[in-house]
């Protein structure tokens, strides 16, 4: 009798124990190692990882090269998913088969989205630049041009992105009261006014979210360099992900790596943060 | 009148817009379909000036698939993702549903810490742990094996989610009655509570299936060797080492996008609703 009590007392953490072991060594420790592993050398505390890397111009170059690219690129696939979630919000014949188009490109892997766009992109024999010509514009560099790289890499991973972050904005989206529009509609707001007013306000949770998620995984973005670019033209391209990743596989340099990712989740808590003042300073707004 | 020249106008646009981005969404795919059924002297041969051809093959030839698949061994890595997706499936399916169901049924001491625990490493990106984890694993002397590939990805804390969501939604009658019954905690998980949950079970087993096809970091730091390299590496080191075979890379390219594709397409309600249900519950 005692013995099925302890039994049904030790239960849920018997059945939740591997999940919890392999999460904590698996997914948290790792953070809590790589911490360690950038401030102590030898087995002494130091910070003198943290000093070679701030004086390190390659690494101010990377930080830079990060912001430029998510600087853009965020407000850009998050704009342009909102405005697809829009569309396919509409009731139009045939929508759902749309939405599925609209999805296919984030079933395809960003490996197989990078070698496809290179080649559509490539300066002497892709398909944009033959376009291109057709409206008498001359061929461009793109992967292989020093002013253009960053931004082709910005293209593909938009390409690639913008059908997942659309399908929580349509949710969202479905999720508001037909009700508000009409309400909206009879107090005679155009429909600008309804999306900045009443849709935007509407959906801030999601938008939030999306917000968040989309910056994670924009910043860790490795693929194209480590398939494409390596970083260059001329590091023009070499992100922070990318310098992390060669310190560790390509100079053996683990506390480098290992402060870098310290610095991209600093920045990504950083961003995260002012997301969250941001969309929440509206909501004070509308309630005002 | 004007009001339906108004709505017929709008509708309009509206097909433009959907037509735009059909193109923009479809066009890469089509162009590596197309360029996969070239042989590799011809692919290029029509990029100037634009025309028909730009777009599709004079003549049409299954030889880079071929080549692909008997010269380049293209099938290893496609067994070799499957053994470990096979392998990490059933595996996660277990772990994440028995903690799910401990959370959703039962009342017990630092419950919401652990379960807050593990939703913490879902908003955790993958990729900002990746390289430190290369190292726990290379204490385990798990580097360059399957092992390597699969215990990492065992405990998904999205999949544990959604698992939990889903047992709470049921209704606890079910279970009561089962207990009444005198039926064990076992047995009411494996004959009442797992065959209820399975428009879950097919989301996660989804969404493993995805990740794990698609992966490229991790499986790029810990399965180096031939032997067992996944398919995404496979491809990358085609790319990378074999510059010239470009049709063969498309052909490769076209049948790791086809496969994640036939699976998404029949299954693509359930997916969907799971992936942006953890956006909106959590």
């Amino acid at each position: 009798m005692t013995n099925t009590g302890t039994r049904e007392k030790a239960l849920p953490y018997i059945l939740v124990l591997p999940a919890f072991v392999l999460i904590f060594l698996f997914k948290l420790y790792p953070i809590f190692y790589s911490l360690m592993e950038s401030v102590f050398v030898n087995g002494t505390f130091t910070l003198r990882t943290y000093e070679t890397l701030i004086q390190d111009s390659t690494f101010w170059h990377a930080l830079w090269v990060t912001i430029k690219m998510n600087i853009v690129m965020i407000p850009l696939q998050i704009i342009i998913s909102f405005c697809m979630a829009m569309i396919v919000n509409s009731t139009v014949k045939g929508i759902g088969v749309f939405r599925t188009i609209f999805y296919l490109p984030v079933t395809i892997s960003l490996t197989v989205a990078t070698i496809l766009w290179d080649m559509m992109l490539s300066p002497n024999n892709g398909v944009i630049n033959s376009l291109l010509s057709v409206f008498g514009i001359p061929a461009q560099g793109f992967m292989a041009s020093k002013s253009q790289a960053l931004w082709s890499i910005v293209i593909i991973a938009t390409w690639k992105g913008c059908g997942y972050w659309m399908m929580f904005l349509l949710t969202g989206l479905k999720n508001i009261d037909p009700f508000m529009y009409e309400a909206a509609k009879i107090d005679g707001c155009n429909w600008f006014q309804t999306v900045t007013r009443i849709t935007i306000p509407l959906m801030k949770r999601i938008l939030l979210f999306v917000c968040v998620a989309n910056t994670t995984a924009n910043i860790l973005l490795f693929v194209p360099m480590h398939l494409v670019t390596q970083g260059g033209p001329q590091d023009s391209t070499n992100v922070l992900m990318y310098e992390a990743y060669k310190s560790a596989f390509k100079y053996g340099n683990r506390p480098r790596s290992s402060a870098i990712v310290g610095v991209l989740l600093v920045l990504i808590v950083l961003i995260c943060g002012a997301q969250f003042k941001l969309l929440n300073e509206k909501e004070e707004r509308t309630d005002g | 009148m004007t009001m339906r020249k108004h709505k017929s106008l709008k509708t309009t646009m509206m097909y433009i817009a959907l037509a735009l981005l059909t193109i923009v969404s479809l066009f890469p795919l089509f162009w590596g379909l197309s360029a996969s059924f070239r042989s590799d002297n011809e692919l290029y041969k029509y990029a100037l000036p634009f025309s028909f051809h730009t777009l599709i093959p004079v003549q049409f030839t299954f030889q880079s698939y071929m080549d692909l698949f008997i010269k380049y061994d293209f099938l290893r890595p496609m067994i070799n993702t499957m053994v470990v997706i096979a392998v990490v499936i059933p595996l996660s399916l277990l772990v994440n549903s028995i903690a799910a169901f401990s959370f959703a049924t039962f009342e017990f001491r630092f419950k919401k810490g652990i379960f807050n625990f593990a939703l913490i490493s879902f908003m955790i990106p993958f990729e900002s742990i990746a390289l430190p984890l290369y190292n726990v694993v290379d204490g385990f002397h798990m580097v360059d094996t399957r092992a390597g590939l699969v215990v990492p990805s065992i405990a998904n804390g999205l999949v544990l989610f959604l698992f939990t969501q889903f047992f709470r939604d049921l209704p606890s009658s079910l279970i009561e009655a089962a207990r009444v019954d005198g039926a064990a905690w076992p047995r009411v998980f494996i004959s009442i509570v797992l065959p209820s949950s399975i428009p879950v079970i097919v989301t996660a087993a989804l969404m493993t299936f995805m990740d794990q096809w698609n992966a490229y970091l991790w499986p790029l730091l810990v399965a180096r060797s031939k032997e067992i390299r996944t398919i995404q590496i496979a491809l990358s080191s085609f790319k990378m080492e074999r510059v010239s075979l470009w049709s063969c890379l498309y052909a490769g390219s076209m049948i790791s996008a086809l496969i994640p594709l036939f699976l998404f397409l029949p299954f693509q309600k359930y997916y969907v609703q799971g992936i942006t249900s953890s956006g909106i519950k959590g």
